[in-house]
């Protein structure tokens, strides 16, 4: 015996092959999966965001605090410098009362 | 590239989604894992609407992605084609109701059986109605390939159906007598 033309076997092949209907619940499952996703998407960008503002308030208070840490020991620097220049002033003063003393007792004047 | 056409996704899933469940049943022959890989798919539509063209591109593309997810599956299940007949025969009962001939429901049976490259482009072919040039293109083989393929599928087929299906013979030839 022999099998049908190969036109007739396609043929029943082709029939036997029509698409099946989907499962009943396909699509509400995938939009419901949708919507899960965008949201979980959406939270997770929310995070993202709330992480980066966090690192920017958290650099600008490192960075302001370095640079208040850098302004005081400015200050502190010109102080001390301001302290060593009168110092040496006061010390400057001393010396030529002093020299000008030792000067006045040697005069030839008074010998 | 700026097109003007605009999907709506449900609209989408609606239109194909008895093709990609059809596509991913017929690869896998496991019910279950097919509407998980259907499900799959058109999420992954969903994140790649934005490149969407027309509507042919969107079908090119569902089929595209179906086949490729039903492969990876079949190879991260190991589904052997013995494994796969008897899940049809049990789990695709309605399958078997629902056909006008059981002859039809045997053949696809059969046809799960065949080796899955056979099978891709067999149901292509007689599924999805597509030319060769256009399963070569989904399945991104060589023409010459899915030709050989077609052909080798359908032979095997048949010789199976000659094997498995003598009521399937003897109906047919009960009607061309008649």
């Amino acid at each position: 015996m022999k099998l049908e033309p190969i036109d007739d076997f396609e043929r029943d092949l082709r029939q036997s092959l029509e698409r099946r209907p989907a499962p009943p619940g396909l699509k509400r499952k995938v939009m419901e999966r949708r919507s899960w996703l965008r949201t979980q998407r959406l939270q997770s960008r929310s995070v993202i965001w709330q992480r980066l503002a966090a690192s920017v308030v958290l650099a600008g208070a490192l960075c302001g605090g370095w640079m208040w840490h850098e302004r005081q020991e400015q200050r502190k620097g010109e102080e001390a410098r301001r302290e060593v220049l009168t110092a040496l002033r006061i010390t400057g003063h001393a010396l030529n009362e002093m020299k000008a003393q030792l000067a006045a007792h040697h005069s030839p004047n008074q010998e | 590239m700026a097109h003007d056409w605009q999907p709506d996704f449900e609209q989408l899933v609606d239109e194909h989604q008895s093709m990609v469940f059809s596509l991913a049943a017929r690869m896998t022959g496991d019910r279950g894992l097919a509407e998980e890989i259907a499900q799959d798919v058109f999420l992954e539509l969903d994140r790649n609407l934005g490149k969407m063209e027309s509507a042919a591109h969107v079908s090119f593309w569902l089929r595209r992605v179906a086949m490729s997810r039903s492969a990876d599956a079949m190879r991260r299940r190991r589904v052997r084609c013995t494994d796969m007949w008897i899940e049809i025969e049990e789990g695709h009962g309605a399958t078997t109701e629902d056909k006008d001939s059981p002859m039809g429901a045997r053949l696809e049976q059969l046809l799960a059986t065949l080796p899955e490259p056979q099978r891709a482009a067999l149901i292509l072919r007689y599924q999805e109605d597509l030319t060769p040039e256009e399963i070569a293109a989904t399945l991104d083989a060589p023409l010459a390939t899915v030709k050989s393929q077609l052909q080798r599928g359908l032979k095997l087929l048949r010789h199976k159906a000659q094997s498995h299906l003598k009521e399937y013979l003897r109906v047919k030839e009960q009607a061309n007598e008649a």
